[in-house]
């Protein structure tokens, strides 16, 4: 039953890039803070999407109150889900892999991309995140919501400073 | 062995219950501890509180020396200035991370992370103002920066080793804590897994025992089954409302139902005749219905029975309750048919009954002939006596003498085989009424004196100890055996003493003890036992000397028994003999006044009279002239009232004598007669004279013209006084109705002073012959076959003649009778057979004073 749940998600996931298809990604005007690349349907720089703020700005929006095991006190969460994202780039593949500016990468599975899942937060408590505070964008998982979050594996994948995404081949 | 066994488990389980419970609590309170460290252990290792942090520490060590080479870079190449930035903010990211994240969060009490980290923290914060600065300052800044950073360098090593060490030592006690956790668990695992196995080793033991029982009540039920199918006895199993449950071969056989049939059906229905069901649905099958139990016990009854056949016979029941496997009341029921035990039990019944009525049969046979030998033998002796009193020569006399000791011998003989045939026969039956012990031994010395006398002993009696008056007993039969005590010592005793003693021994029991203590020739030791033996005579030479059957002490131990004593004897031949006696004592009140009334009043002495005495009773007649001629009077006796009647009219009487009942004309008629007559007495006052009278009969004599009224036997004084008064000379006395009430319960058998009169030598034949005369009678009115009318007839002249010698017991008895028949009440075959029960005694009494006469 599990199983077959999953697999219906990754067919869910596999098949809605294709859809998306005919969606044309508008160009960045401020600086990008974002670039996706690798298996991916949609671009609007050569081969690869790329992504300014207000791009993100305008994509679907969630928000997460949860605490984390690196800041203080509850914290408000404000970005796009994940698979929003991916669905936008028209993500070909069920792995992705998330470098930060500082060099930290790690591989973030389809799984993580679903409702109630991992979003790509660019406010923490209605503020925008400087590289200081680890922005600008964070990968944020609704740790409170979920147990299953609270494991040393979702927060390697839970990337702050992420600058840039690419979907596995 | 098995039986102990039982009785040990039966012993145990309340213990070995609590133990398991016990045990039970236990695993179960360590499960529950244990499930409690490890899902404690679980939440703990399930949800990581920080990510890879010796990673962490180590990048922190890499981005500052990343930040470092960026400024000497741009120190190089100032346009590479944005790289200073950027690794800076990285680096400051990666601080505040570590200063906020809750894992971190706890070394800030360790002063070797938190001072470097304080110092590193102070570096940033100067730093800021530059990097946020333009160009050109930060460019500027960048030598004296990075020197500052190079200073700060160690810091950051310091802060990030001292955090790894801090994180190996928690990460150290966390597995501690987990290896200590799991030994927990292995341990309880352990006991679990101990307890289990001894779970196991209990069960299994049960297990065994469970076989072991079922196996042995299997055998016990095939053994009961065995039982039951093979028993003579029907066995059937009622439940409690009485349907039968089991039915076995037996019973199948004994009531002919087939065990299918029986089952479920009503178990009194089903062998109980229809007849006798209700009253045993009331009785001893009442438990069938209400379920009650009569005791606890086994219930045993006889009931009659029925075949499906129809044929009844007896049966025994025995039910008994048990519960059935389920815990169910239940009935077993064993019924035995009976019947052949039952006939073996009759016949022999009847073989006994047989055998008794024989004996008593013989028994009686032997008290019958006595009985009538003595009749005749009185004849013989009286005429003997009679003979004497003529003239006969001395040689007659002496023939005449040997004759009668001979005589007197024989009957002496018939009495006492007639006091034991009646013995054996069951007839003698104990009274038990008040009587004055002094006034029974004056009685018995009374009549043994002349013996005494004859032998040259002396004899009295006397009190030893507090004298008792009076006494509850049967006088009788203490007086007989008594008269024979004594009448032995006497006849054994020359020239000696033979004296009573009486005593009243104990006071718990009291008895009453008499003594018979004799100076005679005493009895050898040896034979002491052989004398209360029956036809025992010591020494035949001189018992025929003395006269005596034999039987005398034989009959004085069996009355004493009778009377509930006992008798015993103690003697030193030729030093004399003690024989005693002993009775319960019951103390008697006589203190009731003695017969007063008419006997206490002297009469007054008249003047000789002329007297008419109407009377067809030749005794009667000859006692009315012997009383009336001893005070002077002269009689005229007429034999009816016809002849009465006759008299009054030829010459004039002064006092009329009238029996009222009489042949040709009875009394009254003929007082009527002479009333309304002319002749010279037809104003004589004329006495009636009745055995006993109604009052209405009273009255109805006053009527035909007879005032008075005497009771008949007469009584010398009360005919004095009624005469005294009838002549004028005296007030009228009481009305004589009251000595007419008969009250035969407590009269006395005889009335000696009556008898006396007729008890001088000429009178005797006059005795006997009315003895006889009563025989007949008694004879012809127990047997009840006489018509009403003759029946009064022979009862008045039978009353009448005993009123004459003072029997008065029977007199009464009879005159209870003659009344009854007077109202022409039925009277019973019974009353009219007590009669003769009575006459029976009669005579005895008559025959004990007629022994008791010189």
């Amino acid at each position: 039953m599990l199983s077959f749940l999953t697999r219906a998600i990754l067919a869910v996931t596999v098949l809605l890039p294709v859809a998306a298809v005919a969606q044309d990604l508008p160009s960045p005007e401020g600086e990008v803070i974002l670039t996706v690349s690798g298996a991916i349907a949609n671009t609007n720089n050569g081969d690869t999407a790329t992504f300014d703020l207000a791009m993100l700005e305008a994509m679907e929006t969630v928000t997460v109150e949860t605490t984390t095991i690196w800041t203080e006190g509850e914290q408000t969460f404000t970005g796009v889900p994940l698979g929003a994202l991916m669905e936008a780039v028209g993500a070909e593949s069920a792995m992705l892999n998330a470098t930060a500016i500082n060099d930290y990468s790690v591989e973030i599975p389809a799984e993580d991309w679903v409702e109630g899942g991992a979003i790509v937060a660019y406010m923490n408590n209605g503020e925008a995140m400087s590289v200081r505070d680890k922005g600008p964008l964070w990968v944020v998982y609704p740790f409170d919501d979920d147990a299953k979050y609270q494991t040393e594996v979702t927060y390697s994948r839970s990337i702050w400073q992420l600058d840039r995404i690419v979907v596995a081949e | 062995m098995a039986v102990t066994g039982t009785t040990e488990q039966l012993g145990r389980p309340w213990r070995r219950r609590g133990a398991t419970v016990f045990a039970l609590a236990c695993c179960i309170g360590m499960i529950a501890f244990m499930a409690w460290v490890l899902l404690r252990e679980i939440e703990e290792v399930s949800t990581a509180n920080s990510d890879n942090l010796q990673w962490s520490l180590a990048q922190a060590d890499v981005e500052f020396l990343r930040f470092e080479l960026a400024m000497q870079r741009a120190q190089d190449d100032p346009t590479r200035v944005d790289q200073v930035r950027r690794r800076f903010d990285i680096f400051y990211s990666r601080m505040d991370t570590i200063e906020n994240g809750i894992v971190f969060r706890a070394l800030r009490r360790d002063p070797t992370y938190d001072e470097p980290r304080a110092i590193v923290r102070a570096f940033l914060q100067d730093a800021i103002p530059l990097i946020d600065g333009d160009d050109e300052t930060l460019i500027a800044a960048l030598p004296d920066l990075s020197e500052r950073a190079q200073a700060v360098s160690d810091e950051v090593r310091r802060f990030s080793l001292a955090g790894l060490a801090a994180f190996a030592e928690v990460s150290d006690a966390r597995r501690e804590d987990l290896v200590r956790t799991l030994i927990l668990l292995a341990i309880v695992l352990g006991a679990l897994l101990g307890g289990l196995v001894l779970v196991a080793l209990a069960m299994f033991r049960l297990s065994q025992i469970a076989i072991r029982r079922s196996d042995e009540v299997r055998r016990t039920s095939a053994r009961m089954r065995t039982i039951v199918e093979t028993s003579q006895d029907a066995i059937i199993v009622a439940n409690t409302r009485g349907l039968i449950l089991e039915f076995n071969p037996a019973a199948q056989e004994i009531f002919e139902i087939p065990r299918e049939e029986a089952l479920g059906e009503r178990l009194a229905e089903l062998v109980l005749p229809e007849r006798s069901r209700s009253k045993a649905r009331d009785t001893y099958f009442r438990f069938m219905n209400d379920g009650s139990r009569d005791g606890t016990g086994a219930l045993q009854f006889e009931v009659t029975a029925k075949t499906r056949g129809g044929r009844e016979f007896p049966a025994e029941v025995a039910v008994n309750h048990a519960e059935d496997a389920s815990g169910r009341q239940v009935h077993v029921v064993y019924m035995r048919d009976i019947s052949r035990r039952r006939a073996a039990e009759n016949n022999l019944t009847e073989a006994r009954d047989r055998a008794l009525a024989g004996e008593r049969a013989k028994a009686e046979f032997l008290a019958v002939m006595s009985h009538e030998m003595r009749t005749p033998l009185n004849g013989l002796l009286g005429s003997m006596q009679l003979m004497r009193d003529q003239d006969v020569s001395d040689r007659q006399q002496e023939l005449l003498s040997r004759m009668e000791f001979s005589g007197r011998l024989l009957l002496s003989l018939v009495n006492d085989v007639l006091d034991l045939a009646k013995y054996e026969a069951g007839r003698i039956d104990i009274v038990r009424k008040p009587y004055s012990v002094p006034r029974l031994l004056d009685g018995v010395i009374e009549t043994t004196a002349p013996l005494a006398s004859k032998n040259g002993n002396v004899l009295e009696w006397r009190w030893e100890g507090t004298p008792a008056e009076g006494a509850v007993g049967d006088p009788r039969r203490l007086r007989q055996v008594l008269l024979n005590l004594v009448g032995n010592a006497v006849k054994f005793t020359r020239s000696g003493t033979v004296e009573i003693e009486a005593e009243v021994v104990g006071t718990a029991d009291p008895q009453l003890e008499f003594r018979v203590i004799d100076s005679g020739v005493g009895i050898a030791s040896e034979d002491l036992d052989r004398i209360f033996r029956d036809f025992e005579t010591l020494d035949s030479s001189y018992a025929r000397q003395a006269g005596g059957t034999g039987l005398g002490l034989g009959i004085a131990r069996r009355f004493a028994k009778l009377m509930g004593g006992e008798i015993g004897v103690e003697s030193e031949p030729g030093e004399g003999s003690l024989f005693w006696l002993r009775l319960p004592f019951e103390p008697a009140d006589l203190s009731e006044p003695e017969q007063t009334g008419t006997k206490a009043e002297p009469a007054p002495s008249i003047r000789p009279l002329d007297i008419l005495l109407v009377e067809d009773n030749e005794i009667n007649r000859l006692v009315a002239r012997e009383i009336l001629e001893a005070d002077g009077h002269s009689v005229t006796e007429a034999v009816n009232g016809r002849a009465g009647v006759e008299w009054a009219n030829a010459r004039r009487f002064d006092a009329i004598l009238m029996d009222v009942s009489m042949p040709v004309m009875d009394g009254p008629e003929a007082a009527r007669t002479i009333r309304s007559g002319t002749g010279p007495s037809a104003a004589t006052p004329i006495i009636a004279v009745t055995a006993h009278a109604l009052p209405e009969e009273i009255a109805e004599f006053r009527k035909a013209g007879m005032p008075h009224c005497v009771s008949k036997p007469l009584d010398r004084n009360v005919l004095q006084q009624t005469l005294a008064e009838v002549a004028g000379a005296a007030p009228p006395v009481a009305e004589p109705v009251a000595a007419v009430a008969p009250e035969a319960k407590d009269d006395p058998l005889l009335d000696a002073e009556n008898l006396a009169r007729f008890a001088s030598g000429k009178s005797t034949g006059l005795l006997d012959r009315s003895v006889a005369e009563i025989n007949w009678d008694i004879d012809r009115i127990a047997e009840a076959t006489l018509a009403p009318a003759d029946l009064q007839q022979v009862v008045h002249k039978c009353a009448g003649t005993c009123g004459v010698f003072g029997f008065t017991a029977l007199r009464s008895a009879l005159a209870a009778v003659e009344t009854d028949l007077k109202r022409e009440t039925a009277v019973e075959p019974e009353t009219l057979a007590a009669l003769a029960v009575l006459w029976e005694e009669t005579r005895e009494a008559l025959q004990d004073w007629r022994a008791a006469q010189p």
